[in-house]
């Protein structure tokens, strides 16, 4: 056993060599697009599927072999700070520099985005795999491959950047390819809408991310000009004030000032000056925390666009117009969860606003209960699988604001297994069943396709949270660090946002039962559009094993097995194995305690037991009313309360109504005013023309005084002279 | 040493469009394979100088200027014939020289009537533009300047659509009352910048004179009193603001910035795709240069004093641009509000009066040229195809034009930028550089909404157009790119990708010119010391070259004294106003 582990934490490569063929690992897929897309057509199905697959394939094998490098303590990347254990990295000179601003083309794998990089391969292979099957009858194949394949590229270029700006690229980079994936079948204006409200949705995101970074930007370059006086304040073991700040100057002009390693050493510097008032500058007589609290919001924003929550949740929902395997690998799986992982990655600044922390647990748990509750009474089965999406995801921010990232990024990564493993089986119900995804009309599955049903099955119990399955350990981490965590400042949040995720996990087990129920158990519905269903090929069916099987076995990293040597306390794997990502944030919230995380002593059996009862109660609720209940009432009208909730719940409470209304028209119409009223009446109209008949009206009045007649101009001559004369006389003579 | 390569360089790639013309003159008018073959030649070989200007171009080097060449051309007035080129005129001439072809290529078969002026039209538009960003003496600029016009008066007037008439004259005179009011205020500047005797229209000499008068200015105002001030720096207290004013009023409606950009969605509309190509990529840059080059170096003091009135107007054209697209239905209208919305950025970067801003700003000056020309240039094929321009003439036209809809779609992300097209660079730049100001924060954020306006207008045509089913029974038949309309759209597309994964060699040319547009437009404002920001500022050019023997002996003849219009008109104010006259 120690030999194994030591085997497996010892590099396989020099970590410098490593790091420096980060580049492959994105260039690979992006090569796959540029050649499915160019040549996809001429080259043909099979060698597209060959190119496309392969591309993403190669990409796992570099970051297995990189995952294995960072388990070597050896493993350092080099920052001008310091070197970073666990990590490698490299940078490949400037992107863009202009002023005393620089971005470099730097890349960087830690065991955050080590883990990232795994999931992002790992499922994106046997996604692409499934999807050789899935878009066996589709005329353009190679522009699906060639868009699936730019998107691995981008959203690896999103874990690896070790700059905001890097990041920032693979950020809009999925944003665009989800855009081109959800309307892929864009000869369905539906469809085409769907993709246009995404990235538009994606974009108002973006705007939080851009002006957030603008906001640090501000930050830290104030914080480096700071006089000695307040400076002296930083000081750190080994470490003068002034000297911080020089040293966090020099890595500024080294590496950038939106650099990950920059924005770290600046947290440091930050969560010591968050009372301190910013004393010039565009930002001049804010406090340091208040800054950084506006900037944490706006990221806020920006990652509730990415990631699909209140008030931007709106456009997944929809997204789910793209083929099946974009919504298992995008819109479940990786794209949605980079809002986690930017917060993951910059948690050493999260930690320093209580504010922003609380906000972030409160919008969370709010998303997750109003996605449940709306999927209460959805039929389509992409559609509960998409707001059960969102409702994960809210849950995933409850883990980050509640302090516990390590959860919150542990269901990450368990959630893309396990719905990934149910988008992918919802793909192979609607390939076997004529694309049917209304509930109501499938029906009998579990005999009809056994291997889809087992799979599908292990998944819905793995997100309904039925111990052992890894669902279980990542919900229940995130649940009960929302528990004992507290904010002080804000005491009240993380107990409602608890109750708010509580309750969520209760109704998670419920729809997900009733959908599993209606479809896989329910007698074959009359409406179904194929009598029977057909069970699909090993290209679809291996992927949903693989991931049925991973979501299961990723309960590992939730086992509370750890010990950290000379402490007392137990550690999951996961929260072991991040311990080292985390390092930073740990010091800051020990600084600052906004965030107060009480040592874990004990397994938590308690927590489990009660988790445990919440999926059972939820589950249990489902079986009774969908397998007794609703049968035996066949044909009868719904009680009046419960069919007004279930209206409210299938109409989605109205927001996209209530967003059409409050922003969309008053926009439009405004654009509309502006234009006939400003643009063609006041600027064109008055302004223009106004002064173009001014003139023309000017010379049509002055035309008199040269009409050319002889007698007229010997007139007014004669008048001329003779008032001249009466002047003149007037004026001398008189 | 220079060799006799480098100071000539400029001429070749300024006058070589202008050859071809001549050539193209002798051609019969029914040849028109010849004439166009001939023009696009001549296109090409402006392009090989252009980009031999380029690589004889030092960014590193401590000259501002570079490739100078000199001539004497009206002493008596001291104008000379003085072209060269910095880091940003640099850029430009390369964008000017990238899009000469394409334009070509663009209307082979768009433009089949009066072949032969039009491509005259072309090649002479092409030498104005180069000179008018050449140029280092402003008088040779003004008349590059106003000589733009008349080419493109013509291409709109006379190969444009229904209402080409009416845009014609719109865009002639709107732009010709800046003119005028440019070349007062430029008589103005000539004054006051040196003593009699030895005045001169050459950018070295008005920028140098007024170094002085601004410093002192900016001083008294800083003090709060300016009636001590010497007779020079009064009247340049007095008039400065009225100076910048009519030089910005002029610039502003070349760009366009609102509220003067109407003549712009008007002659984009009219205009054929060789126009619209060469208006938003060169003929708009013209503005954001002036205000770079002469509007703010010259009047430091006036630009930071309407620093935020012009920023707002920039910001208010961001939004409003866009949401003027959102109006639209004519996708040629969308895409010249866009450009308002554009331009408004690089107008913002410029007035952040940061490194960042100004640098983005000049950036986006390429971005826009790049991006915008080739929006038009497609567009142009479709239009070609199907005369229509109102979205709702298509639909669905991806099914039916596969590869034409794959350009499009990635010009268009490079137009909303998004990160790893040019886009992106210049915005984010831009942006950043506005935060970074002294503006207050909400210009950058209002600035920054931008951002979603122009996914929202631009995914919104590309969805009318292409997206959905065919709705219209003639669009069915339409024909994919052919390979001219290929090579003419695939420069730009690589440029997309080239400017935005590699800005760094771009930006490098840009950065020097922006360091001296700074200290430029901060000068004297306390912020660096007198002596070495002098030094810093200082316009450096070559010298006149000697007289000729036979210009040397020419005065001779002439009766002495001579008579010189500039010391009639002002004898006496010239004299109080220059405090260094004797």
């Amino acid at each position: 056993m120690q030999r194994l582990v030591e085997f497996f934490q010892t590099a396989p490569v020099d970590p410098q060599q490593a790091g420096q063929m980060l580049w492959l690992i994105i260039l690979l897929p992006l090569i796959g697009a540029f050649i499915s897309g160019v040549f996809g057509k001429v080259l043909g199905r099979a060698n597209t599927h060959l190119v496309a697959v392969g591309a993403v394939f190669g990409s796992f094998l570099l970051s297995l072999l990189v995952f294995w490098t960072i388990n070597d303590y050896r493993a350092m990347a080099m920052t001008p700070f310091g070197g970073v254990n666990y990590a490698v990295g490299a940078d490949y000179g400037t992107w863009f520099s202009a002023g005393s601003f620089k971005v470099t083309f730097g890349l960087f794998a830690d065991h955050l985005s080590g883990s990232m990089l795994l999931v992002i391969t790992g499922v994106g292979f046997l996604i692409h795999l499934y999807s050789t099957e899935y878009m066996s009858h589709d005329d353009g194949y190679w522009r699906f491959f060639a868009y699936l394949n730019l998107f691995v590229a981008a959203m690896l270029t999103l874990v690896l950047g070790d700059s905001l700006p890097l990041l920032f690229v693979g950020w809009e980079g999925v944003g665009m390819c989800s855009y081109l994936l959800i309307g892929f079948w864009y000869t369905d204006p539906a469809k085409a809408f769907a993709g246009r409200k995404a990235f538009i949705t994606n974009r108002i995101g973006d705007f939080g991310f851009l002006v957030g970074s603008f906001l640090m930007v501000l930050a830290l370059e104030a914080a480096v000009k700071l006089p000695a006086d307040v400076s002296s304040k930083l000081g750190r073991p080994g470490l003068e004030g002034t000297s911080v700040l020089a040293r966090l100057n020099d890595g500024m002009k080294q590496k950038g000032v939106l650099s990950v390693p920059v924005l770290e050493e600046g947290s440091k510097v930050f969560a010591s000056l968050l009372d301190e008032k910013i004393p010039q500058g565009p930002l001049e007589g804010m406090t340091f925390g208040r800054v950084l609290m506006f900037a944490l919001l706006l990221f806020l924003l920006g990652a509730a666009g990415k990631s699909a929550q209140i008030p931007l949740y709106v456009w997944l929902p929809d997204a789910m117009a793209g083929p099946t395997p974009v919504s298992a690998l995008i819109h479940a799986a990786t794209m949605v969860t980079s809002g986690i992982y930017l917060f993951c990655r910059i948690s050493w600044l999260a930690v320093l606003s209580p504010e922003a922390m609380a906000t972030i647990a409160l919008i969370g748990a709010s998303t997750a209960l109003v996605a449940a509750l709306i999927a209460f009474s959805q039929k389509g089965l992409k559609k509960v699988l998409a707001y059960s999406t969102v409702s994960q995801l809210g849950l995933m921010f409850l883990g980050i604001g509640a302090g516990a990232f390590w959860a919150a990024f542990l269901h990450v990564v368990t959630h893309a297994f396990f719905k990934a493993c149910l988008f992918l089986g919802a793909g192979s119900v609607m390939h076997g069943n004529g694309d049917e995804e209304d509930i109501t009309k499938l029906g009998n599955l579990r005999k009809e396709m056994p291997t889809t049903w087992a799979t599908f099955l292990v998944a819905t119990l793995a997100i309904t949270g039925i111990f052992p399955l890894s669902g279980f350990f990542s919900k229940d981490a995130i649940l009960h660090a929302a528990h004992t965590n507290s904010i002080p400042a804000i005491g009240w949040a993380l107990k409602t946002a608890w109750i708010l995720g509580v309750v969520t996990a209760g109704c998670t087990a419920f729809y997900m039962m009733r959908m599993y129920f209606v479809a896989f158990e329910y007698p074959r519905s009359p409406e179904a559009k194929t009598p029977h269903a057909h069970e699909s090929s090993w290209h679809m069916t291996l992927p949903l094993v693989v991931l049925a099987v991973l979501s299961v076995v990723a309960l590992v990293h939730g086992l509370p097995i750890m010990k950290p040597e000379g402490r007392t306390t137990i550690q999951t794997l996961m929260e072991n194995f991040l311990d080292p990502v985390f390092r930073t944030t740990q010091d800051n919230l020990a600084k600052r305690q906004f965030v107060v995380i009480p040592p874990e002593e004990h397994v938590p059996w308690g927590a489990y037991l009660q988790a445990w009862l919440i999926a059972l109660t939820g589950g249990g609720t489902a079986f009774f009313l969908y397998m007794r209940y609703f049968p035996s009432k066949k044909g009868q009208p719904l009680p009046g309360a419960l069919e007004l909730a279930r209206k409210a719940s299938w109409n989605k409470f109205w927001v996209d109504e209530g967003y059409t209304i409050a922003i969309i028209r008053p926009i439009t119409l405004a654009a509309r005013v502006l234009w006939r009223v400003v643009d063609s009446i006041l600027i064109d109209g008055v302004a223009v023309r106004g002064t173009a008949w001014v003139t023309a009206r000017t010379g049509a009045v002055l035309r008199y005084l040269q009409t050319g007649d002889a007698q007229a101009y010997a007139a007014i001559m004669a008048v001329g002279l003779a008032g001249a004369l009466v002047w003149i006389l007037q004026r001398y003579a008189l | 040493m220079t060799s006799i390569y480098e100071t000539r360089v400029l001429n070749a790639v300024i006058f070589a469009p202008l050859f071809f013309a001549a050539l193209v003159m002798f051609l019969p008018k029914n040849e028109k394979g010849q004439i166009r073959g001939v023009t696009l030649a001549g296109m090409l070989v402006n392009l090989a100088t252009c980009v031999w200007a380029w690589t004889r171009f030092m960014p590193r080097s401590v000259d501002e200027f570079q490739l100078e060449y000199r001539l004497r051309w009206i002493d008596e007035l001291g104008i000379s014939y003085h072209i060269g080129v910095d880091g940003l005129a640099m850029t430009l001439v390369l964008l000017t020289g990238v899009l000469g072809p394409l334009v070509v290529l663009a209307s082979w078969t768009f433009v089949d009537e009066r072949v032969k002026e039009f491509h005259l039209a072309l090649l002479v538009l092409q030498t104005a533009m180069l000179g008018a960003i050449c140029s280092l003496d402003v008088l040779l600029f003004y008349v590059f300047f106003e000589a733009m016009l008349i080419p493109m008066y013509l291409l709109i007037g006379v190969w444009g659509s229904e209402e080409r008439q009416m845009a014609a004259t719109k865009f002639f005179l709107y732009t010709l009352v800046g003119s005028l009011l440019l070349l007062v205020a430029l008589l103005a500047v000539y004054f006051l910048a040196a003593p009699a005797g030895q005045r001169s229209f050459d950018y070295a000499t008005l920028y140098n004179g007024l170094m002085s008068l601004n410093r002192e200015v900016a001083q008294c105002t800083a003090a709060g009193n300016c009636s001590a001030a010497s007779a020079g720096a009064a009247a340049l207290f007095r008039w400065g603001p009225l100076m910048f004013l009519a030089f910005s009023f002029a610039f502003a409606i070349k760009v366009p910035m609102f509220p003067v950009h109407t003549w712009l969605p008007d002659a984009h509309v009219q205009a054929p795709v060789a126009g619209s190509m060469i208006l938003a990529g060169v003929m708009l840059k013209m503005g954001t240069f002036g205000f770079w080059r002469f509007a703010v170096p010259l009047f430091p003091v006036a630009a930071r004093q309407y620093q935020v009135p012009i920023s707002l107007l920039a910001v208010i054209g961001i939004v409003y641009g866009a949401l003027m697209c959102l109006a639209q239905k004519d996708i040629k209208k969308l895409i010249a509000y866009s450009s308002v919305s554009h331009l408004g950025y690089c107008m913002l970067g410029m007035f952040a009066f940061t490194g960042e801003g100004a640098t983005g700003s000049a950036y986006q000056m390429l971005n826009h040229g790049v991006s915008t020309g080739a929006l038009f240039l497609l567009f142009g094929f479709l239009y070609e195809r199907r005369h229509a321009r109102l979205m709702a003439d298509y639909g669905g036209i991806a099914k039916v034009m596969p590869v034409f809809t794959a350009f499009f779609l990635i010009v268009t992300f490079s137009s909303i930028a998004v990160p790893g097209t040019n886009g992106f660079v210049g915005e984010f730049l831009v942006l950043l550089g506005t935060f970074k100001s002294s503006l207050p924060v909400a210009f950058g954020v209002f600035a920054a909404t931008g951002v979603v306006l122009g996914a929202a207008y631009m995914l919104w045509m590309v969805q009318k157009v292409f997206f959905g089913t065919v709705t219209h029974q003639e669009n069915l038949g339409l024909k994919d790119l052919g390979l001219r309309e290929v090579l003419a759209a695939v420069p730009l597309i690589l440029l997309i990708a080239v400017m935005g994964l590699r800005p760094q060699p771009f930006l490098d040319l840009l950065n020097p010119s922006t360091d001296r547009y700074l200290a430029r437009a901060q000068y004297a404002s306390g912020k660096a010391e007198a002596a070495s920001e002098d030094e810093r500022v200082r316009v450096t050019v070559i010298q006149l070259p000697p007289k000729l023997v036979v210009a040397q002996a020419a005065p001779a003849e002439l009766p002495t004294p001579r008579f010189l219009p500039v010391g009639r008109v002002v004898p006496a104010a010239a004299a109080a106003l220059n405090p260094q006259t004797p």
